[in-house]
C-alpha cells in the first residue's frame, strides 16, 4: 500500500523533526512543513493523522493521543513565530481541527470539533463533539463547550482520574499501533 | 421561497358523520359559475376541519372486517407494555401506578444537557495484577460523557452502583439526606401517640415538650411539605366526621370518595342538604400550625440568599427553562438540578373502534421491533404519487406554477392488492378556496392491474422495461411532444396506472372589481374582504374523489363464518384525497 502511494506522488519532504524516543506513532501518520515537529514522551499518534508545519511549529507534550484524520498545525498563512502548542495529556480526537496557539493541560477535543486559530485553551477544557472555538477566542480552565455552541464550567474535581485513564488508554493503544519512528526523524 | 414537495393526503371516513363540506358557488369570492351544482358536496380541504381528517397513507390504518381506512382518531390504544427506553427493561404496569412513569433502576438523564448519565467510581481504577476480576470501589457518581457534569457537583455520591435511583431519591442536593414520608409519618404517629388524644385545636403548647426528632420550623421541601400537609388534613378529617354513614369523610375534601361522588350527583340533582351539611363542617377544621403539618411560613428574607447567590454568581450559576421544564420542583439554579429519571415509554395495540378487531400489535418483547399484526392502509389501498408531466431540469424542480398557464401533471396509482382493480377518480371543476384553480382529470376511470407475484415481476423486469420504453415512444409519437389524450391512460405497468391531470392555477392578484357578484361586492364593503394571500393561500390543493372496486375472495378471509358462500365478492372503497401539486408562483 504505502509503496503504491509512494510511486503515485512524489514523497513530501520531511519536516525537521523532535521526537521522544517513547512515542508511538504510526506509520501511515502524515507530517508535514518545514517547521519543526515536536512530539513528547508517550504520546500516540494513530494511522491517518495529519500533522502540517508548513505555516508555523508544532509542539506536542506527553501523554498525547492524535487521532485519525485529525488535523493539527496552522491550515493557512498566519503571523511570524505563530505555533501550535498542545500540552500533556491531550485528546484529539478522529477529524478533529486543531489551529489553536495553546491547548491546555488535559485537554479532550472530540470528534470533528474545530479549535480555531490564535485561540488559547485553559487545563482540562473539553471541546464537544462538532463544537467550534473562535479564532483567538480564550477558554478558561475547565471549560467544556458542548451541544449547539453552550458552554459551562466542569466543577466535578475529577481532573487527575481522568488523565489516569489517558494514560490507561495509552497503555493500551501502544500495544495495538505499530510505532515506526526511524520512518519520521 | 420555500422549496415544496407534492403531496397526497387521504380522508378517513370517520369524519363523514359531519364532513367539511363547503358550497363552492356561494362561498367562494372568486367562483363566477355558481351554478355547479354537481360540485357542491365536494370536500374542502382548506376548511379548518379538514386538518383532522387528513392523513399520509403511511399514517392510516386498515380494518379487514369493516372494509375501511381507519385513522388515528378512529382506533382505540392499548398499552401492551411499559419499557425504560436506556436499559429496555419492561415495567410491569402495577409498578407503574405504585411508582409513577419514570425508570426506577440507575437509568438517568443529565440535568444539564439530557444525555445519559452512567455510574463510574470516583477511585482510580486498580491496578496490577487481576485487575479486570477486582471491583472498584466506591463512592460512586453520576457522570455526563457529554457535557462532564457529574453529580459530584450538586454534592450526590453513591455508595453503590446499582440501585440508584433508591439511592437518590434519600439525598438532597448537598449531600444532606432526605427525610421519607415513611420516616416522617412514623414520627408523626409518635407524636400524636405523645402528645395525648386531646382536643386537636389546644395542642400548641403541648407539642413542643414532646420528644421529637424533627425540627418544627424546618424549611420543608416541596415533596414533603404536600406529604405533610396531606396527613395533616387527612387526620382532620378523619376527627371531623368519624365514619359518616354515608362513607364520605366529610367537609369538602374527601374528593375521590364514592360518598362525595354522590353527593355531587345530588347537587345536579336539586338536592340541598349536602350544601349544609358542609357548611355546618366548616367549623371543625383548623389550619396547619408547623412544619409538621405543612406549614411554610414565607420570612421576608427568604429569598435574599436567592438574590445574593444571584448577585455572586451571576447569569452562568441560572437554570434555562429548558432544564427547569425537565424537573419536577423549582429550580432557579443549576445547583439545584437533579439527574432526570428515564421516562417510560409503552407499546401500543390498536384496535379498530366500531369492531373491536386488533390492527396493530407490537411484539411484547421490547428487543423486538416487530409486529404481529399490522394492517396498514399502504397494503389495501391505491398509492397516489404526484410528478409533473413535462420533464423538469433539477434546477426548475420547486419553479412555481405559472398563474393561467395550463399545466400537466401525472397521478400514478400503484395497487397493493392481488387482484386487479377499477379506479374511478373524480374532482370538482376549480379547487375550492378563495383562488380557484381549474382542474382536469383527463382519465376518470381506469384499471389498475394486480400486484402479482414478485418473484414473477422479478422474472419479467428485464422485458418489462422494454415494453413500458416502447409505450412511451410510442405516445410521444402519437401525440407530438408529450401531449395527453382525454380518456386514455398516459401509462401502465403490472400495478401501476398513469394519468394525467390538467390544472389551470389561478391568479392570485384579486378579481378586478367589475367581475365580482353583487355578493362579493357587499362582503368586500362590509368588512375587510382581504385581498392578501393568506399563509398557504397559494398552495393548489385539489380534492379528489376516489371509488376502488375489485373482486375479492370472501372465503379465505373470513374463515369459518363465510364457508358457504364461498367464491368471490365484489368490494368497493371510495374515500377523498388531497393532493398538494404546488406553489403559485
Amino acid at each position: 500500500m504505502s509503496s503504491k502511494r509512494a510511486s503515485t506522488a512524489p514523497a513530501a519532504p520531511k519536516p525537521p523533526t523532535s521526537l521522544s524516543p517513547t512515542l508511538t506513532i504510526a506509520e501511515h501518520a502524515s507530517l508535514v512543513g518545514s517547521y519543526l515537529i515536536t512530539l513528547g514522551a508517550n504520546t500516540v499518534v494513530h494511522p491517518r493523522a495529519k500533522l502540517n508545519s508548513t505555516y508555523g511549529p508544532i509542539t506536542v507534550g506527553s501523554n498525547c493521543i492524535i487521532s485519525e484524520r485529525s488535523m493539527i498545525g496552522l491550515q493557512g498563512r498566519g503571523a511570524d513565530g505563530e505555533g501550535v502548542v498542545i500540552e500533556d495529556g491531550v485528546i484529539v480526537e478522529v477529524g478533529a481541527t486543531v489551529e489553536s496557539k495553546v491547548i491546555g493541560e488535559g485537554c479532550v477535543i472530540e470528534v470533528n470539533a474545530k479549535v480555531g486559530r490564535g485561540s488559547l485553551l485553559g487545563t482540562h477544557c473539553k471541546i464537544g463533539p462538532l463544537c467550534e472555538v473562535a479564532e483567538d477566542e480564550v477558554l478558561p480552565d475547565y471549560t467544556v463547550l458542548f451541544a449547539n455552541g453552550m458552554r459551562r464550567i466542569d466543577n466535578s474535581g475529577v481532573e487527575d482520574l481522568k488523565l489516569k485513564m489517558v494514560a490507561r488508554q495509552i497503555d493500551v493503544l501502544r500495544r495495538l499501533i505499530p510505532s515506526n519512528l526511524t520512518k519520521f526523524q | 421561497m420555500s422549496t415544496f414537495t407534492p403531496y397526497t393526503y387521504f380522508q378517513c371516513p370517520c369524519t363523514d358523520s359531519s364532513p367539511p363540506v363547503r358550497n363552492i358557488g356561494s362561498d367562494s369570492p372568486t367562483s363566477i359559475h355558481s351554478s355547479s351544482s354537481e360540485d357542491e358536496k365536494a370536500f374542502d380541504p382548506r376548511a379548518p376541519r379538514a386538518n383532522y381528517s387528513l392523513y399520509p397513507l403511511e399514517h392510516l390504518l386498515y380494518c379487514e372486517d369493516c372494509h375501511q381506512i381507519r385513522c388515528p382518531r378512529c382506533v382505540l390504544d392499548e398499552i401492551v407494555t411499559y419499557y425504560c427506553p436506556n436499559c429496555l427493561f419492561e415495567v410491569p404496569s402495577s409498578t407503574v401506578k405504585s411508582e409513577g412513569t419514570r425508570c426506577t433502576r440507575s437509568c438517568f438523564q443529565c440535568p444539564i444537557c439530557i444525555a445519559p448519565l452512567s455510574v463510574s467510581s470516583l477511585e482510580a481504577p486498580p491496578e496490577g495484577l487481576g485487575a479486570e476480576h477486582a471491583s472498584q470501589g466506591g463512592p460512586y457518581v453520576l457522570n455526563c460523557p457529554h457535557c462532564s457534569w457529574s453529580s459530584k457537583e450538586i454534592g450526590i455520591q453513591f455508595d453503590k452502583p446499582n440501585g440508584i435511583f433508591t439511592q437518590l431519591s434519600k439525598i438532597k442536593n448537598g449531600g444532606d439526606p432526605v427525610i421519607t414520608a415513611r420516616e416522617r409519618r412514623k414520627d408523626r404517629e409518635e407524636r400524636s401517640r405523645d402528645s395525648a388524644p386531646g382536643p386537636v385545636t389546644d395542642e400548641d403548647g403541648v407539642q413542643d415538650e414532646t420528644v421529637v426528632k424533627l425540627d418544627p420550623n424546618e424549611v420543608l421541601d416541596a415533596e414533603s411539605q404536600f406529604s405533610n400537609l396531606k396527613a395533616f388534613y387527612q387526620a382532620q378529617l378523619a376527627e371531623a366526621s368519624p365514619a359518616n354513614a354515608l362513607g364520605f369523610s366529610g367537609g369538602d375534601y374527601g374528593y375521590g370518595s364514592p360518598g362525595a361522588l354522590s353527593r355531587i350527583m345530588g347537587l345536579y340533582t336539586g338536592g340541598t342538604y349536602a350544601d349544609k351539611k358542609s357548611k355546618a363542617k366548616k367549623g371543625t377544621m383548623r389550619e396547619a400550625q408547623n412544619a409538621f403539618e405543612g406549614l411554610k411560613i414565607v420570612a421576608p428574607n427568604s429569598e435574599d440568599a436567592l438574590i445574593a447567590k444571584l448577585q455572586n454568581e451571576g447569569w452562568d450559576a441560572t437554570s434555562s427553562s429548558l432544564q427547569r421544564d425537565e424537573q419536577s420542583t423549582h429550580t432557579p439554579f443549576i445547583s439545584d438540578l437533579r439527574p432526570i429519571a428515564y421516562l417510560l415509554r409503552t407499546k401500543r395495540s390498536k384496535r379498530c373502534k366500531t369492531c373491536r378487531h386488533i390492527l396493530s400489535k407490537p411484539e411484547a418483547k421490547i428487543q423486538t421491533t416487530r409486529f404481529r399484526i399490522r394492517l396498514v392502509a399502504l397494503n389495501y389501498i391505491p398509492s397516489i404519487s404526484i410528478k409533473p408531466l413535462q420533464p423538469l431540469l433539477s434546477t426548475q424542480l420547486q419553479a412555481p406554477l405559472v398563474p393561467m398557464k395550463p399545466t400537466q401533471f401525472l397521478l400514478t396509482f400503484k395497487n397493493p392488492l392481488f387482484e386487479s382493480v377499477k379506479v374511478n377518480i373524480a374532482t370538482p371543476a376549480q379547487t375550492p378556496g378563495r383562488f380557484a384553480s381549474k382542474i382536469t382529470i383527463l382519465c376518470p376511470q381506469f384499471e389498475v392491474g394486480a400486484n402479482t407475484d414478485a418473484w414473477e415481476e422479478a422474472l419479467r423486469d428485464g422485458s418489462k422495461g422494454v415494453e413500458r420504453e416502447k409505450r412511451r415512444t410510442k405516445a410521444e409519437a402519437s401525440e407530438g411532444q408529450l401531449q395527453a389524450e382525454a380518456g386514455k391512460v398516459w401509462e401502465r405497468g403490472r400495478n401501476w396506472v398513469s394519468v394525467v391531470v390538467e390544472v389551470i392555477p389561478a391568479s392570485l392578484k384579486p378579481s378586478p372589481d367589475f367581475l365580482k357578484t353583487e355578493a362579493q361586492r357587499k362582503l368586500a364593503e362590509e368588512g375587510g374582504e382581504d385581498d392578501r394571500v393568506r399563509e398557504d393561500e397559494d398552495v393548489v390543493e385539489i380534492p379528489v374523489f376516489v371509488r376502488v372496486e375489485w373482486e375479492a375472495d370472501t372465503g379465505g378471509e373470513d374463515g369459518g363464518l363465510g364457508k358457504e358462500k364461498e367464491g368471490r365478492e365484489k368490494r368497493e372503497l371510495a374515500y377523498w384525497c388531497v393532493l398538494g401539486v404546488g406553489r403559485i408562483g
